[in-house]
């Protein structure tokens, strides 16, 4: 399954929509679609990820770039996650700068 | 180590065919009896590994990976991938494990996936023969 994605900016708030496999093999187009927001000041971007099925480091990498590229202030959520996905996300120590909700609640 | 069970595939060392090399592994688990839980973590641990193997291993003409599943023993759902390649000589478990527990302004981005392999596989095993590096991934229960 390809990696699907949507993402918008509204007042500062990066919503990005994630749905199927995000692996080696796309994370590189998803980062770039990231690049996107480098200087838009950005307070706060939200992955929703509740049809995100599978995440492999190179999709890690991407969510660490997003916060040191895109707005170091910036607060980070995971919205929605479903448990494997959320089992990396605590085992590669991730969950420590993101807000981890089931529903959006900024 | 007795194996009762045995799947074999080689595959190019190209991005391409990364999800058919996954979905092998994948296959190979569904028979043992495998949950989906589970299925996601080897796929992860295994992608990891695969993924280096397909950047780094070849840096001159293309080149081959070897997919060996395996029961550890029999009657056992435990199982053992072995992953070979004829690549330059490397050694996944001599890289440093990153440190999570830094900031993430000072996280550095390499290492992750051989971390999260590590805590996800019981046992990992490198060996070099004259011209082939094989790694064992090894999930007991």
């Amino acid at each position: 399954m390809e990696l699907q994605l949507q993402m918008e900016l509204v007042d500062g708030t990066a919503k990005i929509l994630l749905g199927g496999k995000l692996d080696a093999t796309n994370a590189p187009a998803f980062q770039e679609e990231l690049k996107k927001l480098i200087g838009q000041d950005v307070t706060k971007i939200v992955f929703f990820s509740e049809n995100l099925e599978y995440i492999a480091s190179a999709g890690l990498r991407v969510m660490i770039f997003a916060k040191q590229r895109i707005g170091i202030n910036a607060q980070v959520y995971l919205v929605g996650a479903q448990k494997p996905v959320l089992d990396v996300i605590k085992m590669s120590g991730l969950d420590t700068f993101m807000t981890i909700q089931e529903t959006y609640n900024p | 180590m007795r194996r009762d069970i045995m799947a074999q595939k080689s595959y190019p060392a190209e991005l391409d065919h990364l999800e058919q090399m996954l979905e092998f592994i994948d296959e190979f688990m569904v028979k043992l009896g495998w949950d989906r839980d589970m299925l996601f973590k080897i796929r992860l641990a295994a992608e990891e590994v695969l993924v280096n193997i397909i950047h780094y291993a070849y840096p001159e003409a293309p080149g081959k990976i070897s997919i060996d599943c395996s029961t550890v023993k029999e009657g056992s759902r435990g199982v053992c991938i072995e992953i070979r390649d004829t690549g330059i000589p490397f050694n996944i478990l001599e890289k440093p494990d990153p440190d999570i527990s830094l900031p993430i302004e000072q996280r550095q981005i390499g290492g992750l996936g051989i971390f999260l392999t590590r805590q996800i596989m019981d046992d990992i095993r490198y060996a070099r023969t004259k011209d082939e590096n094989i790694l064992q991934l090894v999930k007991n229960q």
